[in-house]
């Protein structure tokens, strides 16, 4: 009985409640129209090259664009210590730092006319001339001059040491340019205008690193004036530049959510740093004393967030630009947001290969039996069934040093290889290995496990070359590069695994050429090295794209290995989201973040 | 008791110590540290190898390795902790900190909500069993129970985060919908209320009756765009809830009970009037001095006024005294949520624990914090509810079956004596032991949740520490769960014995 008076008495009351209230509708009249979808897709600026877009003359939009690339947690301004260098810091800081050069979207090399030129005035021996820009300057007013590119000589100089060049001042990621060029910069301290003197001919000079961090800030916490800190550093006096050493390897690096004092941290590029919650995001804000082509946006926040949460969070509009790790999954789920998110894809500078062992008494070191593999393996089913749906326009790759969506690719094909391994061709296996008495030799297909595109790759290569009398193995392996694991022990025949390109002309020679510590396969030729070394020691793009030529014709003829696909890659953003594209280099999606803006 | 207590912690401290080096080796077994790296084409691969080894000791055997860890350790004693730092150049110390306070965040609601909303739904089903309402919900906790953390944390925000979000935009509610609702609610409603038949077709008539013109209503209003209650609905419903207390606890008769309860409804709205201002920008210590005025006026006023009855008085008059202040509170929070919406136009994230920079007051932050909570609770909550609401119904029928459950009953005490004061206490001991498990467990990390909602908590400490076989953070992690599941173990046993005379020593 109570609990009915109860229930009575409460539906009286709020009957009683809504009558008393004499509530009437808030808000205004019209309902909130749902936002607009911004037509035309992925407007904005048109890029005409694979460098940065020319957006005009812009101002600075007020805003925010989130965007997120991976997990990681924000480490440090400074990211070019072992400890904090990687690809997700380097996404943020990358936005902080002006640099003389930048890679466009197919590993193109451009100069960042924002901060000043440069150019060649000496073949030999190879000198170079670097201007700053007159109104560059460091976002507390400080002027960009000579004295910071001592700085980032400083940095990757082992001869500034404490007793040996194992204990290197400064603990840098990069350390050759104490050798490759002695003398450093050389220059009036407080000038914009200096030069550096190679030892030896150097094809990468453009990409040498020669601006970097605020040297006053690293002098002023080393406790000399910017002045002594550069005759420190010119002379060699690693006495004196131990506290500023220190400083630059620990100083920047904070509790997580805390951010350095603002006067430790100028930047010189478009973006500096403004806040950093642990855990969840970090926000740069535009740098107003910005001397060049002001960012795009005001604000840009950088959630960590794991690939598994990316799609959603910007369906519900918590992010609007994404660089997750590309699965098929992935796409699929992208795709069915339809007309509200643009989609990127595309190749990137990442090659999948398969390369055989040449270790003495290894079955691959038989050219004819290499020659019967290539036959065999499927390059183009593989490309077409894991490859394709992640981005339609991948092909396979025929070459090693250059990449199917370069320019040169074409003309070095052409020179290099004849097409003779299109076509699967089970029967002229058959026949090869037939003749080399060698039916059903084991081959062990070795890669580091667990990767599940590799292990479909063996698979179908199994299935293939099966039929022509080879015994496919799956030796993938968590231990496969570990010390002692498959790899170092030579209990292989054919590795599968994928190089990162850098941008560098002259990297391939650590992995062909004889004796060199990536290559793996124990692989010689002294025709490669001979050409390797032309290449080295050339400043001449036309030699460099001889060598080339010539280098991938011997690699095919030789059979080094087999050259598969470049790998896909994957980033979505908002609809209303201007001027984000897809680049092959490392740099990732956000390699023109200064650059995004939201459509009106 | 302080020798049990004594020798349960000595014997947990070799305990944590024996686990702490197993997992150490375990950890720095566990993969190649040097791993991204020799996959690497860096040129000077060798240096950045050399330059980690020697860095994170790699070089060193490992009881070398574990010293110097516990040595780091052992210093907290002494107030100075050293955990190490991570692969990074971090200080674990630090890391540990934000990691245990956002899992504390995220996972300490849930687990009150559980446990409250689990163990009255267990009393509930044991009380009525065999029940409709006990079969539906029984099949609703073995659902919950089952649901992967994952695809149930997927499926939320595809609905009550972006199918929130874009109805929010334009929030309508078609009358079939409406209809559809209030027959479900009536369904519900008549299956709670229970009684007789008759009984039960009323309930469900009005219920399926009212709700729909409500929801109608509602939309008219623009209610879920502009919320609103004012002062006319905070004094209805207090005052109602004044008689209905009054009611339920000792009858309408008694004035000594009716009379500081309606006392403190009309105090509520002279506070609704007299804090306006003040909690339109109010601050935490604010509100939680308010909570205890809520609390202190309307007991002190039942004491009083309440004679022979002051208990059943007091007990009236602080519920209302609450319920008031809260209605007071929601009030505000409703008038801040048309301007939290500008600020925010998507209320429900599906990622984060706050939104970066959000600018606006302190309902807006209050806002922002619940709104970015409310996804990842559901998730671990609903999941714990369902282990908690099974065990206190079976620890329920159990209790009843007893003989001295029989003698209360035929001693002619009243049916809720006897289920609350001789049932329920009993019934709790085992729950005790499940809910101190549960809670340790949780702050170990809701691995799975945090990583779905993008939440850095101990879970992920583990996991990136583990990936990159980075031995001081995942040590960190255990230091902590490995404390805390001891420590939880020990606070179990205590609070058995309050629980329980029979076993006080």
């Amino acid at each position: 009985m109570r609990f009915q008076r109860v229930s009575k008495a409460v539906v009286v009351g709020a009957a009683m409640a809504l009558a008393l209230s004499a509530c009437a509708p808030g808000g205004s009249e019209t309902s909130p129209s749902a936002s607009e979808s911004a037509g035309g897709g992925n407007a904005g600026a048109e890029a005409t090259t694979t460098g940065l877009a020319d957006l005009g003359d812009i101002a600075t939009k007020d805003g925010a664009i989130k965007v997120s690339i991976g997990a990681p947690e924000f480490i440090s301004y400074n990211g070019n210590t072992p400890q904090t260098y990687s690809t997700y810091n380097s996404g943020i800081t990358d936005r902080m730092f002006a640099s003389f050069v930048y890679f466009g979207t197919d590993g193109k090399i451009y100069p960042n006319e924002d901060l000043g030129s440069f150019e060649k005035i000496s073949d030999d021996p190879l000198t170079i001339k670097y201007t700053i820009a007159d109104n560059a300057k460091w976002s507390d007013g400080t002027d960009i001059t000579t004295a910071d590119a001592v700085l980032a000589w400083a940095t990757q100089n082992l001869n500034l040491n404490s007793g040996s060049k194992d204990k290197p001042l400064f603990n840098s990621v990069s350390t050759d340019l104490g050798d490759t060029v002695p003398k450093g910069p050389q220059g009036d301290p407080a000038g914009k205008e200096f030069t550096v003197e190679f030892k030896a001919p150097d094809p990468d000079w453009q990409i040498q690193t020669w601006m970097l961090h605020p040297a006053h800030v690293v002098a002023k916490k080393g406790g000399l004036s910017t002045e002594e800190f550069v005759a420190a550093v010119r002379d060699g006096d690693s006495k004196k530049l131990e506290k500023a050493a220190k400083f630059w390897n620990e100083g920047w690096t904070t509790k997580p959510g805390t951010l350095p004092d603002e006067a430790d941290i100028p930047v010189s590029g478009p973006y500096k740093l403004s806040s950093w919650k642990a855990g969840e995001s970090v926000t740069l804000t535009a740098n107003e004393n910005y001397y060049g082509t002001p960012a795009a946006t005001k604000e840009l926040n950088f959630r960590f967030l794991a690939d598994s949460g990316m799609v959603q969070a910007l369906q519900n509009k918590d992010l609007d630009v994404i660089g997750p790790q590309p699965t098929v999954d992935t796409l699929e789920q992208l795709k069915g947001l339809g007309s509200a998110v643009n989609i990127q894809q595309g190749d990137t500078l990442t090659w999948e290969h398969l390369d055989f062992n040449f270790v003495k008494g290894n079955t691959m070191t038989n050219l004819e039996l290499r020659k019967a593999f290539a036959m065999c393996v499927p390059r183009q089913e593989i490309v077409d069934n894991l490859i394709k749906p992640l981005n339609p326009e991948a092909q396979v790759m025929n070459l090693r040093e250059v990449f199917p969506f370069q320019e040169n690719y074409a003309d070095t094909v052409a020179a290099a290889y004849d097409g003779r391994y299109d076509q699967v061709d089970i029967e002229g296996a058959k026949k090869i290995l037939e003749e080399q008495d060698a039916v059903g030799t084991k081959v062990r297909i070795g890669y580091s496990a667990p990767n599940e595109r590799r292990t479909n790759e063996v698979a179908q290569i199994k299935s293939s070359c099966d039929k022509a009398g080879f015994e496919i193995v799956d030796a993938g392996d968590p231990k496969f590069f570990a010390p002692g694991g498959t790899q170092e022990r030579g209990d292989y025949e054919v590795a599968l695994f994928a190089w990162a390109g850098s941008g560098q002309i002259t990297s391939g020679q650590n992995i062909y050429a004889t004796g060199k510590p990536q290559n793996y396969g124990k692989y010689s030729n002294a025709e490669v090295d001979a050409a390797w070394e032309t290449l080295a020691t050339s400043l001449d793009p036309a030699v460099h794209a001889e060598q080339t030529k010539k280098i991938e014709k011997l690699l095919w003829d030789d059979l080094f290995g087999i050259p598969m696909f470049a790998h896909p890659g994957l980033s979505a953003s908002g609809a209303d989201i201007q001027n984000v594209r897809h680049t092959a280099t490392q740099n990732g999606i956000v390699w023109n973040a200064e650059q995004w803006m939201r459509a009106e | 008791m302080l020798k049990f207590i004594l020798k349960r912690l000595g014997s947990a401290a070799g305990v944590l110590l024996a686990a702490s080096l197993l997992l150490y080796i375990l950890v720095i077994n566990s993969g190649d540290p040097l791993g991204d790296l020799r996959e690497s084409n860096a040129e000077n691969r060798e240096y950045l190898m050399q330059q980690r080894t020697e860095y994170m000791n790699l070089e060193q055997p490992w009881y070398l390795r574990y010293l110097t860890w516990l040595t780091g350790v052992s210093k907290c004693f002494v107030g100075a902790c050293d955990l190490g730092r991570n692969i990074n150049g971090i200080e674990v110390t630090d890391l540990l900190a934000n990691a245990a306070s956002s899992t504390l965040r995220l996972v300490l609601l849930a687990t009150v909500i559980a446990a409250i909303l689990g163990i009255a739904i267990g009393v509930l089903t044991a009380v009525r069993q065999y029940s409709g309402l006990d079969y539906l919900v029984t099949f609703l906790t073995f659902l919950f129970f089952s649901l992967p953390v994952f695809w149930a944390a997927v499926l939320l925000k595809e609905y009550m985060a972006i199918g929130y979000n874009n109805w929010l935009e334009n929030p309508q509610i078609s009358l079939g919908t409406s209809i559809l609702i209030g027959v479900v609610a009536g369904l519900v409603l008549q299956m709670l209320l229970a009684g007789s038949l008759k009984r039960r077709g009323i309930t469900f008539l009005a219920t399926a009756i009212f709700v729909p013109l409500l929801l109608q209503y509602s939309v008219w209003l623009n209610f879920y765009r502009f919320p609103q209650m004012g002062p006319a609905v905070i004094i209805v419903l207090t005052v109602l809830l004044a008689l209905s207390a009054t009611a339920m606890s000792v009858g309408l008769k008694e004035k000594r009970v009716l009379y500081p309860a309606l006392i403190t409804a009309v105090l509520v709205l002279g506070m609704y009037y007299a804090t306006f201002w003040l909690l339109a920008e109010p601050n935490g210590w604010l509100l939680l001095g308010g909570a205890i005025l809520a609390v202190v006026i309307p007991g002190l006023i039942g004491k009083l006024m309440g004679g022979r009855l002051s208990k059943a008085a007091m007990g009236v008059s602080v519920t209302v005294g609450l319920v008031g202040a809260g209605l007071t509170v929601l009030d505000h929070i409703f008038r801040a949520w048309p301007g939290f919406l500008d600020l925010k136009g998507r209320p429900i994230a599906t990622i984060g624990s706050s939104t970066a920079n959000l600018e606006g007051g302190f309902w807006d932050h209050f806002l922002d914090n619940a709104t970015q909570l409310l996804l990842p609770t559901i998730v671990l909550a609903i999941i714990s509810l369902a282990s908690y609401s099974r065990y206190t119904r079976s620890s329920m029928l159990e209790v009843q079956q007893q003989d001295y459950i029989r003698t209360a009953r035929s001693k002619g005490l009243s049916e809720r004596t006897v289920i609350f004061r001789h049932a329920f206490r009993n019934a709790l001991i085992p729950i005790a032991t499940i809910a101190a498990f549960d809670f340790a467990g949780l702050i170990g990390g809701a691995v799975v949740t945090e990583t779905v909602f993008g939440w850095k908590g101990m879970g992920d400490l583990f996991n990136t520490g583990l990936h990159a076989v980075d031995p001081a953070p995942v040590m960190a992690f255990f230091l902590v769960t490995g404390t805390a599941a001891v420590l939880f173990n020990l606070l179990a046993d205590i609070v058995y014995a309050i629980l329980d005379p029979r076993i006080r020593v």
